[in-house]
């Protein structure tokens, strides 16, 4: 092997490995560094204050009103989308042109723009001369608030998510029973299962890979939801929709406070550091049935 | 055209010796077949002749050159894959005169050679397909064509056969033989079947655990084996072995220990007369498989179950029969498995009086 | 094996275990049968009308989009809302571009998701190559660093990545939004299992026909991960394409903005009510994404689907 070899795979990684490490590893380091001061992005000097930015994140009402908002927001997030694109891609598994149809229809939210998600919804959301108002109340109910009052504003946010994120979730789903090799069904049937039984003995354990990726894919996606916040409701009304992506985004960039942001960072990082430490735990685990 | 020597030769992956001490000479011009169970290194010794794999220790010799160091492109070697291994993003043209564009062979020539190569094959009219495209047969024409064009002085083929159905695979073997007999070239090929071995090499090569166990025409391996794995390795259905053990009334004038002795099927005669002189044993007949030509028995006697195999005899309708085993068609094997020549046997007179 | 099933499954199809019975029973069979058909018949009609359903809870947004987008400000405001604008006003259109530096935005967003679209094809094709076919020194620990990244969502890091890129005077420019993504874990991962099954044969074949190793990879490797560039590609440029938030975490002035910042911007320049050029603003945004889509479906779902099912 000449030098040239030996040293040529880590002159093709180097470009990659030397991004990741400047805007990535980097900066999670930076990031906890941060978190133990107190800076206001201007001055400088940065003051040493230890763990005091978490006691004070932790004491803060304001921070628990945002952890239990992103809880709330996520766990009802992730059930409802994948329990739903479930249903939906058992009935949706079909091979036929009309079939196809329904399901690029109910995918193409997913690749569209979450600015033009949350404006468009914003608009259907409107109290005074939204559609969805008017969709309610042909079923017979009264106008609702939806995002300008703090009951609904959460629920509505979570709508949206589980809109845009159906059709995504329903496909790799019916990814996942295509899957599924055939012959299993017909030696079931031979076995005279009943669908039911088919569906919980069979299905339901042979999906499970799929249903852990979704449902991690899904936590760690709705832990950073930020953009809906943003256009939509900028965390109001009265704090009810504020989640952690958005109150670091406010602390950093309309409070300067860096120092306090970074904690708030460093807790995300460490939720969403369980959940894919639980994921991949998970799949060592076999969770597969392959 | 070229001799190829394997010196000392011997390969470890990581901990595992997988060949240890391995000498070979393939003869210029010969069609040698190495032959073996999986797993017996016959597949690294050729990947090691053509410098795909390095070897631990040893040199190898192409002609008059020692090509330890010679990278694989330039062993002036070629080789047929067992899934062929075609480019799939390049037509029949683009694989076949990759090796010659890289060794800067200029273009007339190329679309000469690539012509001339495609009629020998028969792929003229595909050489704009893609591989995907095309037969199973028409991918192995493509792989060898591969392989010609460059004029190479070896040519390995490392089971390139066995993805192919039993009938083009036997269209096929016969197509190698007369491509081996128009180029001359050296051919080593490599195979787990020994039927394939036996009906296509010169020379063969039978291996097992990274040892040599015979090297010898096909006639003198199935005639004259040269120890008890090549006996019953080489032959359909494969030469019956009894224990020594479980053998009785066979007189043998030996010094040396017998650990077996064998017969193959086709010499043992069923129901033979009385006037043949023979080993004979008696046995009950479990399976008769009739293949027209030729029938097989699978026979349960005393000393375990065997198989005899008779040609253009009438199917044999008894349960039970006796079978004769002419004296000189006795093999006879050591108790470290190797061959015994020169053994006479004779029936012992006590219990040929008194019946088996 | 199947067919086997199929043909034993038939024959018990044909004999039914309870078939003495059943004959006794033919009257009321050919009423049952009937019965059967129209349950059938109505399930298939439920079927469909359910799937139409479904198809207008995602249609109806976007065609109530279009309509508002066609509406003078007055028609906005009549409730119950009226799905077909009397005339159409396309003025609209032209209000939204001229709220802001459109133009500016759309020559950003293009240069921002294709710069960083080729930074990544020239950082991962390599990088992936040499992490599927060769082994070396530390290979372990520098594919950890990839699977960290992976792992990590780049919204969680964007405080110190601004400080970061404020350090090198970064802000603002198109450099800055290009660079952090230079490079893309997911997709080193995506092509590293695509070369990874790729049979040695082939790279042996190569070697033997004399081919250096840049001509290899170039020549043979490369090619045979096309479908797999091809699914990275559009990914990774319709994500950055819609990007909202990196940009507008990383600008602080107009230079550098892209398309999605503009649109969101016409709420704050022409107030919250102004639904009608909201909505065609939007429109701008949606429509090119939304032909794509309808155009290569299949492949774009492909390419999205693609790493829940790996």
């Amino acid at each position: 092997m000449t030098v040239w070899e030996k040293l040529r795979p880590y002159g093709m990684v180097a470009p990659a490995i030397i991004i990741f490490s400047l805007f990535f590893i980097y900066p999670i380091f930076y990031m906890i560094y941060l978190s133990m001061f107190d800076w206001n992005f201007v001055s400088p000097t940065k003051t040493f204050v230890g763990i005091q930015n978490f006691k004070d994140l932790l004491t803060e009402p304001d921070f628990r009103q945002v952890l239990s908002n992103t809880t709330i927001y996520t766990l009802l997030t992730v059930t409802l989308t994948t329990g739903i694109a479930l249903l939906l891609a058992l009935w949706l598994n079909r091979k036929s042109f009309f079939h196809g149809f329904v399901q690029g229809a109910i995918f193409s939210p997913h690749i569209i723009s979450l600015v033009s998600i949350s404006l468009l919804w914003s608009w259907l959301m409107d109290p005074e001369y939204g559609l969805l108002n008017w969709v309610i109340g042909l079923a017979g109910f009264g106008k609702l608030e939806w995002l300008s009052h703090p009951s609904t504003s959460l629920i509505s946010l979570v709508m949206v998510a589980v809109w845009k994120g159906l059709g995504y979730n329903a496909l790799v789903f019916i990814a996942g029973l295509q899957s599924i090799p055939s012959d299993i069904y017909e030696a079931a049937s031979l076995d005279r299962s009943k669908p039911w039984t088919t569906f919980t003995k069979l299905i339901l354990p042979m999906l499970s890979p799929t249903i852990f990726f979704l449902v991690i894919i899904n936590m760690i996606g709705s832990f950073q939801v930020f953009e809906t916040i943003a256009i939509m409701t900028q965390g109001g009304p009265i704090n009810s929709t504020n989640t952690l992506v958005y109150y670091i985004y406010e602390y950093g960039f309309r409070f300067f406070k860096i120092g306090y942001a970074s904690a708030a960072g460093v807790i995300l990082l460490v939720i969403v550091g369980i959940l894919t430490m639980i994921y991949f735990k998970l799949l060592s685990n076999r969770v597969h049935y392959r | 055209m070229a001799k190829i020597e394997l010196k000392n030769i011997s390969k470890k992956f990581k901990d595992d010796t997988v060949i240890e001490d391995l000498n070979l000479t393939i003869k210029d011009g010969s069609f040698t077949v190495l032959v073996g169970p999986s797993g017996c290194g016959k597949s690294t010794t050729l990947r090691m002749v053509a410098g795909l794999e390095k070897q631990s220790g040893g040199e190898i010799w192409i002609d008059d050159k020692c090509v330890n160091d010679t990278p694989p492109g330039l062993r002036d070697v070629a080789m047929v894959f067992q899934n062929y291994a075609l480019y799939p993003t390049m037509t029949v043209r683009g694989n076949i005169e990759f090796g010659l564009k890289n060794r800067g062979v200029a273009r007339q020539e190329r679309d000469k050679l690539v012509k001339d190569i495609s009629e020998i094959v028969g792929l003229t009219p595909h050489l704009d397909k893609k591989p995907q495209n095309l037969s199973g047969g028409q991918r192995q024409r493509v792989a060898l064509a591969r392989a010609m064009v460059k004029k190479p002085k070896v040519f390995i083929l490392d089971e390139p056969l066995s993805n192919l159905d039993a009938k083009l695979r036997n269209q096929m073997r016969t197509e190698l033989i007369q491509l081996h007999k128009r180029l001359g070239t050296t051919f080593v090929y490599v195979t787990h079947d020994q039927v394939e071995a036996m009906s296509m090499g010169d020379e063969i090569v039978v291996m097992n655990k990274g040892v040599i166990q015979q090297a010898d025409s096909p006639m003198k391996l199935y005639h004259d084996p040269a120890n008890l794995f090549t006996a019953e390795f080489i032959g359909t259905p494969a030469m019956n072995m009894m224990k020594m053990g479980d053998v009785q009334g066979l007189d043998i004038q030996s010094a040396a220990g017998i650990g077996h002795v064998g017969f193959r099927p086709e010499q043992a005669l069923v129901n033979a007369s009385a006037d043949i002189e023979g080993y004979a044993i008696e046995g009950d007949i479990l399976t008769r498989e009739s293949l027209g030509a030729e029938n097989i028995y699978q026979i349960q006697a005393r000393t375990g179950v065997f198989f005899v195999k008779t040609f253009l005899a009438p199917l044999v309708a008894a349960d039970r029969v006796k079978v004769t085993i002419p004296y000189d068609q006795l093999y006879y094997f050591g108790l470290g498995g190797e061959r015994l020549r020169g053994i006479v046997a004779s029936p012992k007179r006590l219990v040929a009086a008194g019946g088996i | 094996m199947v067919k086997l099933l199929k043909a034993v499954n038939n024959t018990i199809g044909g004999t039914p275990i309870g078939a003495a019975a059943e004959d006794k029973r033919t009257s009321t069979r050919s009423k049952q049968a009937i019965l059967r058909k129209a349950l059938r018949a109505a399930l298939r009609v439920i079927n469909v009308v359910g799937l139409l359903a479904l198809v207008l809870i995602f249609a109806m947004p976007f065609i109530w989009m279009l309509s508002t987008s066609l509406k003078t400000l007055p028609e906005t405001m009549i409730f119950p809302p009226e799905w077909i604008p009397r005339n159409p006003v396309w003025q609209n259109y032209a209000d939204a571009w001229n709220t802001g530096p459109f133009l500016n935005y759309f020559v950003n967003s293009v240069v921002i998701a294709v710069g960083i679209l080729i930074l990544q094809m020239l950082t991962i094709i390599p990088a992936s190559y040499a992490f599927a076919r060769y082994k070396f020194k530390g290979s372990n620990f520098l594919f950890g660093i990839v699977m960290v990244t992976l792992m990590i969502p780049a919204q969680l890091i964007f405080l110190p990545v601004y400080l970061e890129l404020s350090a090198f005077k970064l802000l603002n420019t198109h450099l800055g939004l290009i660079l952090p993504f230079a490079s893309s874990a997911f997709g080193i991962f995506l092509l590293r299992q695509a070369f990874m099954q790729i049979s040695d044969e082939l790279l042996e074949a190569a070697r033997l026909d004399q081919a250096a190793e840049w001509k290899i990879i170039v020549k043979i490797m490369v090619p045979m991960v096309k479908p797999v560039l091809v699914t990275f590609a559009l990914f990774s440029f319709i994500a950055h394409w819609n990007d909202y938030f990196w940009p507008l975490v990383m600008t602080t002035n107009e230079t550098a903005r892209t398309l999605p910042l503009g649109i969101a911007k016409i709420r704050e320049v022409e107030g919250v009510a102004t639904w009608n050029v909201l909505m065609a603003g939007n429109l701008i945004l949606v429509a090119p994404i939304l032909v794509v889509f309808f155009l290569s479906q299949r492949q774009i779902i492909k390419a999205f689907v693609y790493n829940g099912v790996k």
